[in-house]
């Protein structure tokens, strides 16, 4: 189970990278919010997790409410991202499981995937939504990161990353205007 | 970290244990000396505002940007930290600018993503090189949240002072940086030579781009700009000495990006835009005071650090005491911008250059405060 959560991250993390739609984006970060709740909810962490689920659920409703409904999956010239995707995905999996010990390595794999593919999509892309939704998908990975803790974090990380996924997506993306 | 002050959230329900509910907030004395210099520097800029700036919007965003600060202060974990930084800079981008969304976001949520993942490295049981890559990973993501070499923020000098990088670099960033080098200190003891090596390394660098970058940029407004990178290259060499004269000569050079050079940029932007250079004795004080000349803080700060730096390893002194003389012609240059000021606008000058030169002769107060 946590094996498949980890993979879901990942997946969702990837579809973000590939993605330029709404759609897509939301389906990305669906998929990435439901892995690390399930994650969450593997290592006993209920509420935690229930409120990350939350936080995702309320961003794949605003990305899917509001402006036009297409997913945008793998547009011409996204050949880049697909490499970053699946080699982004490959350098935390063996990282993850092989270059690291103890338990958790599914979780390990996950916040490192999420980590590393959301960095790489702040740095390609030039849309906002695409940017916010890289945003939310950094904080859900960050507040389930937080299980990685020794004497765990408690759910206060759960909770803001949360509020910061819901709320990265409320927020009017403020283009270039005023001095 | 002293516990001051403790929070405990009301009960919500019978999902929660007490021991989850129980938020512990507490304060170090660092932390609370910076907050309260940003409040001055905010009270300082805002009263003293020029005539034709808006002081309830500064007033509005440095309220909001102190909060932030406080925020992170007070934060129990890393994790927190990061997360609050990440809330700043979602809501900082929302604020409307020149750049688009991307450009503004991009910078402090690839910092956010810097930091988690050396957080992540940090936690996990491996190689010992793990602690390595995460020293690597949290001083990647604080120059990257600050908007230092090697991640400089993209800068419009046109762009309203809150929705631009000066708000990380000169209000936020103090508070940010104390509180991730602190902290990561305590997680990583095993890589507490790495840490201190890259934070010296990194500032050596950006002193030396920082100075040079002012000295010869073309634009006003980026020669201060630069200026406060040279500034932060002084303080990253402070925190990589692990001795109580670095920890305060970063504290004392903090002091001086809040109260010195963030509240003279602000006063300088209008006589930037209309391209005004006077050569008073007002000008060449507030140059003096830029270049850390004595008497004023940023002699004490650089007299602190060139200590340190001599009882760690005495060719790094050399290599400071070098750098410090490229702070003096791009600050000749950044007071000269200031053109003159008149009435509201000298009197502020005149108490930035009061304080400067106060902390300079008797720092004692500050540091005490600061429990250093």
């Amino acid at each position: 189970m946590t094996a498949a959560a980890g993979f879901a991250a990942w997946a969702g993390a990837a579809v973000i990278v590939l993605a330029d739609g709404r759609r897509g984006l939301a389906a990305g970060i669906g998929f990435v919010a439901l892995g690390f709740t399930v994650l969450a909810w593997t290592d006993g962490l209920w509420p935690a997790g229930a409120i990350l689920l939350a936080g995702g659920a309320v961003s794949v409703f605003e990305l899917v409410r509001t402006g036009p409904r297409e997913w945008g999956l793998m547009p011409p010239g996204s050949t880049p991202r697909l490499i970053l995707a699946v080699v982004g995905g490959i350098l935390s999996l063996w990282v993850g499981a092989s270059v690291t010990t103890g338990p958790g390595a599914s979780l390990r794999f996950a916040s490192l995937a999420v980590l590393v593919l959301m960095a790489g999509r702040l740095l390609q892309s030039q849309s906002s939504v695409a940017v916010l939704t890289a945003a939310a998908a950094l904080a859900l990975a960050l507040a389930g990161a937080s299980g990685l803790a020794p004497n765990g974090s408690g759910w206060a990380p759960y909770l803001v990353g949360a509020v910061i996924a819901a709320g990265a997506l409320l927020l009017p993306a403020a283009e270039s205007r005023g001095t | 970290m002293e516990p001051e002050l403790a929070v405990a959230l009301p009960a919500t329900g019978a999902l929660f244990t007490a021991d989850q509910l129980v938020l512990g907030l507490s304060i170090s004395p660092l932390s609370r000396a910076l907050l309260l210099a940003a409040a001055a520097s905010l009270a300082l800029v805002v009263t003293f505002a020029p005539l034709r700036a808006e002081r309830t919007v500064l007033l509005r965003w440095g309220l909001a940007g102190i909060a932030a600060m406080a925020a992170i202060a007070v934060a129990p974990s890393l994790d927190l930290v990061i997360l609050v930084t990440l809330a700043i800079a979602v809501l900082q981008a929302a604020v409307a600018g020149r750049r688009p969304l991307a450009a503004r976001l991009r910078a402090p949520a690839l910092a956010v993503a810097l930091l988690g993942a050396g957080l992540v490295f940090a936690r996990i049981d491996g190689a010992p090189i793990l602690a390595k890559l995460a020293a690597v990973g949290l001083v990647a993501g604080l120059a990257a949240a600050i908007g230092i070499l090697p991640y400089i923020h993209e800068f419009d000098p046109d762009e309203v002072t809150a929705a631009s990088p000066i708000a990380w670099i000169a209000f936020v960033g103090p508070i940010l940086a104390l509180e991730i080098v602190t902290r990561t200190r305590d997680l990583l003891p095993s890589a507490a030579a790495a840490l201190g090596a890259m934070l010296i390394g990194l500032g050596l660098l950006n002193i030396l781009w920082g100075s040079l970058a002012s000295w010869f940029s073309e634009k006003g407004a980026s020669a201060w700009h630069f200026s406060f990178m040279a500034d932060w290259g002084l303080v990253l060499c402070a925190f990589g000495v692990p001795l109580a004269d670095g920890q305060a000569a970063a504290l004392l050079v903090m002091y001086g990006i809040l109260l010195s050079r963030l509240p003279l940029y602000l006063w300088s932007r209008q006589s930037l835009r209309e391209r005004i250079q006077t050569d008073r004795p007002i000008n060449l004080l507030a140059a003096a005071m830029l270049a850390g000349s004595a008497p004023f803080a940023g002699f004490a700060a650089r007299v602190l650090l060139l200590r340190g730096a001599t009882q760690l390893y005495w060719p790094l002194a050399l290599v400071v005491a070098i750098g410090l003389l490229l702070w003096l012609p791009p600050s000749l240059r950044l007071g000269r911008s200031l053109g003159l000021p008149r009435g509201r606008q000298a009197l502020g000058t005149a108490i930035a250059l009061a304080l400067s030169v106060a902390i300079g002769l008797y720092p004692q107060p500050i540091l005490s405060l600061a429990g250093l």
